[in-house]
Formats: C-alpha cells, sequence, structure tokens
C-alpha cells in the first residue's frame, strides 16, 4: 500500500501509520493474509525512523490487526467484522458526499468546506485524547 | 551511568573568557534512536560534539559516551572506537586522494565494512584517484559522509551532514542513516535544517546560548504543541501569559493566537470564560516550536 | 597508517628539499673540482668546507621545512578535528610525525653527502669516507636541534604563515646570540664542522665529536619531549 506521512501535521508520525494502514483495511485496499513489508524495508523506504514504524506495527499487533511473524515479516489480519466495517465506511462516506454537495448548493467554495471540517475535526481530536 | 543511554552529560559547562558556549548542559541521548540536536549557529552544537570527543575540554561539568567518561583521555580514545563523527565543514586531508583517505579511515576500525564502502563509493560516485583538495564540497560532503557511513558504529555524530548537499544526495543521506539505526546504531545528529529533523528524529533537544530549552520525543511535541486562535466580538481582551502550558501568546485586533506547549485542551476551558466567537485549534510545526523557542529565550 | 599520513604530509617538501640540496651539492662540487688539480689536496677539502658551509643553509631550512604541520597546524587548515576524533591519542600522532621527520632529516644529510663522495670519486680525487662520516655526523645531529625547534614552534603556534615565520626568525636569532656571543657553544660552528677544522688542511680532524652530537640529541630530544607536552595540553 501506499502511506502519505505529513512530519508537520500535529500527529505522530506512528499514529499515521496506524491510522493509514486501518483505513486500508476498511477499504479493502488491504485484505487478510496481505504482506506488509518488514520494519527495516518499510523505514527505509519512507524513509523514517525505524523506531516510527516499529511503534505502528506494534501498535497495530495489539489491535489484532497485524501478526509479526519473526523474520518473514508482518501480516494483515482481516477479520469478518471489519469487511463489514467497510461497507459502514461506504456508507458514511456517501453521507458525507451529500453533505459537501448541500454546502456547496449553499456557494460554499472546496477550499471553506475543507477548512470547517478540518477546524473542527482537529479540535475534536485533540481534546478527545486526553485520557 | 545508565544503560539505556548513548550520550549522557551533567551540568556541562565551556567558558571561552566572558562567554558561555555551553551553559550547564544536560543531555540524555537514548541508545538506537535518532536524537537530533536543533539550534541556531553559535548555539553551542559543535562545541558541545567536540567536548563529548575529547577535542576540547569542559570548563566544568562530566559526561559520558556509551558509558566511558569523556574527560578522561583513555576512556575516551576506547570510545572514539565505537563513534563515528563526521566533521561540522568536512575538511579532510587536502593532500590524500579519495581511495587513501578511505583507506587511513578504514585502519583505525575493526567495525568498518567493505560491502558497504564498495556500495557508497559507487552511489556517491567518487573518484578514487582524486586528490581531495581537487574534489568539489559536495563530492567532500559525500566522502566524509562515507568514512562514517562505511561503519557500523555503535554511536553516530554527524554535525550538519547535509550541508552541502544537494536533495537527491541528502535523500540518500537519509535513507542511510535509517539503515544504520535499523541496524542498532544510535544517531546523534546536530542540524539546522527543520524539514531532515521533521521526518526522521525521534527526539529533538533544542539548544540556544548553550542552554538545552527543549528535550523531549518528537511524537509527544507534535501531540502536545498547540496553536490556539481566539476571535472576538470586539477588541481581544488582554491574556495573562502565565496561563499554565502557555508559551506565547499574540494579540492582532481581534484575534489572540495562543502557542501552548501542553494541556491545549485545559487552555481552551479557561479561555471559555472570556466568551470567544470562536476557537480554532491547530498544529504547530517543528519551525515553529524552534522559532518561538529560540524567540523567547 | 599514521606514518603513511605523515609521510604523504611532508612528501613534497621533502622530495623537493632532497633534491635541492643534492642538485646543489652535486653541481658546486663538480665544477669546482673541475677548477682544481689532485696534488692541491688542502684546496680540495677547503673546498668540501666551503661546500658545506653554503649547504648548511640550505639545510636548515629543509629541516625547518620538514618541520612544520602537525596537528596544531591542521587546526588552521581545519582538519584537528578529524585528527583528533580518530581513536589515537595526541602522543602518538605527535611521534608519527617525528618519527617520520627524523628519518627525513637523517636522509636529507645523507644522501647530498654521497653524491659528493660520488662526485668525487668520478674526478679521481675521491673524499675519505671517513670525512663524509664526519661531516654527516655533525650535519645530522646539528640539524636535528634545528628540526627539533621546528617542531616544537609548530607545537605551540597555532597559524598557517605564523609558525614557519617564528621558525626562520628563531633560527636567525640563535645563530646570531650563539654564534656571536657564545661562540663555544656555537650550533653553527658545530655542524659546519668549524670547531674541528684543521686551518692548514681544512680536514676534519680530532676525534669523533660524540660530546657535542649527545649534547645535540639530547637537546633535541627535550624539545621534541617539550613539544609532545604542549599538543596534549593545547586547546583545540
Amino acid at each position: 500500500m501506499v502511506f502519505k506521512l505529513n512530519p508537520s501535521a500535529g500527529q505522530p508520525l506512528y499514529s499515521q501509520v496506524v491510522q493509514q494502514v486501518r483505513h486500508a483495511i476498511e477499504t479493502g485496499v488491504l485484505r487478510d493474509g496481505d504482506a506488509l513489508p518488514g520494519i527495516r524495508t518499510l523505514a527505509e523506504e519512507l524513509v523514517v525512523s525505524p523506531n516510527t514504524i516499529a511503534k505502528a506495527y506494534s501498535e497495530l499487533e495489539h489491535a489484532g490487526l497485524l501478526e509479526l511473524r519473526h523474520g518473514s515479516g508482518a501480516y494483515v489480519i482481516a477479520k469478518r467484522r471489519l469487511k463489514s466495517r467497510a461497507e459502514q465506511i461506504r456508507a458514511a462516506q456517501e453521507r458525507v458526499q451529500k453533505l459537501i454537495d448541500s454546502l456547496h448548493a449553499k456557494g460554499f467554495t472546496e477550499e471553506e468546506i475543507q477548512r470547517m471540517f478540518a477546524a473542527r475535526l482537529f479540535y475534536d481530536l485533540s481534546i478527545e485524547r486526553k485520557p | 551511568m545508565s544503560d539505556g543511554l548513548a550520550i549522557e552529560t551533567h551540568d556541562l559547562v565551556k567558558q571561552y573568557g566572558e562567554v558561555r558556549a555551553v551553559n550547564q548542559l544536560n543531555l540524555r541521548v537514548p541508545k538506537e534512536q535518532i536524537t537530533a540536536f536543533l539550534g541556531r549557529n553559535g548555539a553551542g552544537k559543535s562545541t558541545t560534539i567536540k567536548m563529548l570527543l575529547g577535542i576540547t575540554s569542559p570548563s566544568s561539568g562530566t559526561g559520558s559516551v556509551l558509558g566511558k567518561m569523556i574527560r578522561d583521555a583513555s576512556q575516551n580514545r576506547e570510545m572514539r572506537r565505537d563513534v563515528a563523527y563526521v566533521v561540522e565543514d568536512k575538511q579532510l586531508y587536502a593532500y590524500m586522494t579519495v581511495e587513501q583517505m578511505v583507506r587511513f579511515a578504514r585502519s583505525f576500525y575493526a567495525d568498518w565494512k567493505m560491502d558497504q564502502e564498495t556500495r557508497l563509493l559507487k552511489q556517491f560516485q567518487l573518484p578514487l584517484r582524486q586528490k581531495v583538495q581537487a574534489l568539489s564540497k559536495g563530492m567532500r560532503t559525500k566522502l566524509a559522509l562515507l568514512l562514517a557511513l562505511a561503519r557500523r558504529p555503535q554511536l553516530l555524530i554527524l554535525d550538519e551532514p547535509s550541508e552541502g548537499l544537494d536533495p537527491v544526495s541528502i535523500e540518500e543521506l537519509l535513507q542511510e542513516i535509517v539503515k544504520a539505526v535499523a541496524a542498532g546504531v544510535t544517531v546523534f545528529f546536530s542540524s539546522h535544517q527543520i524539514a531532515e529533523v521533521e521526518r526522521i528524529a525521534d527526539r529533538v533537544c533544542i539548544i540556544d546560548h548553550g542552554r538545552l530549552l527543549v528535550d523531549a520525543s518528537l511524537d509527544a511535541i507534535r501531540r502536545e504543541y498547540r496553536r490556539i486562535t481566539l476571535s472576538f466580538e470586539g477588541n481581544a481582551p488582554p491574556i495573562s501569559p502565565s496561563f499554565p502550558g502557555v508559551q506565547q501568546v499574540k494579540t492582532s485586533g481581534r484575534q489572540v493566537a495562543l502557542l501552548a506547549r501542553e494541556n491545549a485542551d485545559a487552555v481552551v476551558e479557561l479561555t471559555r470564560d472570556l466568551h470567544p466567537t470562536s476557537v480554532e485549534v491547530t498544529p504547530v510545526d517543528l519551525r515553529e516550536v524552534f522559532l518561538e523557542t529560540v524567540k523567547e529565550n | 597508517m599514521l606514518w603513511y599520513k605523515a609521510w604523504l604530509e611532508t612528501r613534497a617538501r621533502f622530495v623537493t628539499s632532497l633534491l635541492a640540496l643534492t642538485l646543489f651539492c652535486g653541481l658546486f662540487v663538480h665544477h669546482a673540482l673541475g677548477q682544481i688539480r689532485p696534488e692541491w689536496k688542502s684546496d680540495f677539502h677547503r673546498l668540501l668546507y666551503v661546500t658545506q658551509e653554503f649547504m648548511a643553509i640550505l639545510w636548515i631550512m629543509s629541516v625547518l621545512l620538514v618541520g612544520m604541520g602537525g596537528i596544531v597546524h591542521e587546526k588552521a587548515v581545519g582538519t584537528s578535528s578529524l585528527s583528533l576524533s580518530f581513536p589515537v591519542s595526541r602522543g602518538r600522532l605527535q611521534h608519527t610525525r617525528v618519527g617520520v621527520g627524523i628519518l627525513q632529516v637523517v636522509v636529507l644529510g645523507v644522501v647530498p653527502w654521497l653524491t659528493i663522495f660520488m662526485v668525487s670519486v668520478h674526478a679521481n680525487m675521491p673524499v675519505l669516507i671517513t670525512q663524509v662520516g664526519f661531516y654527516v655526523a655533525l650535519l645530522v645531529s646539528g640539524g636535528l636541534v634545528y628540526y627539533a625547534m621546528a617542531i616544537l614552534v609548530s607545537s605551540l603556534i597555532e597559524g598557517a604563515y605564523t609558525a614557519p615565520a617564528v621558525a626562520i626568525g628563531l633560527v636567525f636569532l640563535s645563530v646570531i646570540i650563539l654564534d656571536s656571543w657564545f661562540k663555544r657553544v656555537s650550533l653553527w660552528g658545530f655542524l659546519t664542522g668549524a670547531f674541528y677544522i684543521d686551518k692548514k688542511t681544512f680536514e676534519l680532524t680530532g676525534h669523533f665529536p660524540w660530546l657535542g652530537t649527545l649534547v645535540c640529541i639530547g637537546a633535541a630530544t627535550l624539545m621534541l619531549v617539550a613539544s609532545t607536552k604542549a599538543v596534549q595540553r593545547h586547546e583545540f
């Protein structure tokens, strides 16, 4: 899969990796049994610290999404329930699209809509993170 | 002496007459991680590194690298066997050829890896029989880097490694650093290229006027630092910068921008009493953290 | 490989000096020999003596040249941090440089005189090998003192051109002071054989100057030890 990491986004890189792998599994880009590059390989490919990848893989392993086989790499675990999650996501994406269309109709530009979402989400995320 | 630390200093000081180039420095550089040493020119980065390697002696304070005391000449010398160092201005012996320079460096280190030497010579396209004085600055830098990267030492210290390199070479350099860490090497590099640091560093130490101002993991910095922008109906009320966790307050017309170093959500809650019309919380990148931290000092 | 480095560092200076000295001696003696008849024994020896005097100037310059460099000089050039980062002690850095230098000083003394000897053989007026040995011994042991002085100066003074300038200055000073006020301990006199020259035959006479040689080597050693201490204490 393709990773898009943003070092300036205010989110730890390992967390971005975890998020993107989750998303890939949920949307079917990664399927059960697919192999992800080893920690060293992925770190070299993305040019990020191996500790970042190690942390990400460790978290994914604890979440039951990744199986780390010593020596042979990392394998995706995509259970049935996650597949239906993919469907949930598709439905949600349709709702988001409808909302965006209605905001367009009200005269808001793409940029304004994006800013609204980003500001709101970022704010919620940063509040949410505190235990 | 801690097990997990590659470099440790206690109140390290270097005084040149009236000026303290390094001022009560307490460094903690963990093993097998990439720690970046950020600072302006003249902030004390190179002086610190020179003290660690026994090139300069501290005015006071102590330190250890890989468990060996830096102020003890023979311990320091022993430690240098396991440390690879890339000098700040990448000067090498002008009278040697590339080949002679490589052979010379190789003779000192048991951790030299011939396959890496061959690979890097080819990758950097270094002309073996050319004298160092005839090399361009970029070539010389690459040769200086090769002398360190053709090894698998315990610790790799790089002083402004990407200076004078083109973007492609910088990318290659970062990849080599990542490769080294994956093989168990600890990396400590000083830089003022924020973009590179943001990409690969696990930890960041910000130094200014010889003092350590920030010493944190990059993950923590990304999670904790927030810019909070408050907008008001009328003119923005004065906000005391002594709000807990707030590093800086900037007022401009009807808006106030706060830089929160931690507990952004608590700060947001506190500002509710001021009845802002909108509250925006946005991320802060390392460049801003660096600039604001250094400005404040 | 530190010996190799010291060699590479001084190679150009050494080879240039060697060529200059050898050519000078060879040509000077060859030309002059052509003017002398084999019967004029004393003139022949006088010629050798004169050669030695001229050569001594070149010699001292060469020896100073070869003694320049070192880790303190490297600071001016920018490579001192590199050299000091290798897992070798400052003492070892200094010793290898001095070791190579001493060998070079010996070669610089022996080769020109061997040339003189060969030229004289070719002209059928062979110099006694003992005379050659005598001159070489004086030259090298006297030269070692100047070499040690050059090493000491280059171990104390930073700056690419300051060190050689100071070294040359010191040589002039020592020549003036020692030669004019303390004639008995004049290094110049010793080195050129002035102390041992028979005024009539112009041959070096007397016993081999063990004492003088030992004093020179002693002085040189002291200065070399001091130079190592200086390097160990230097702030880089």
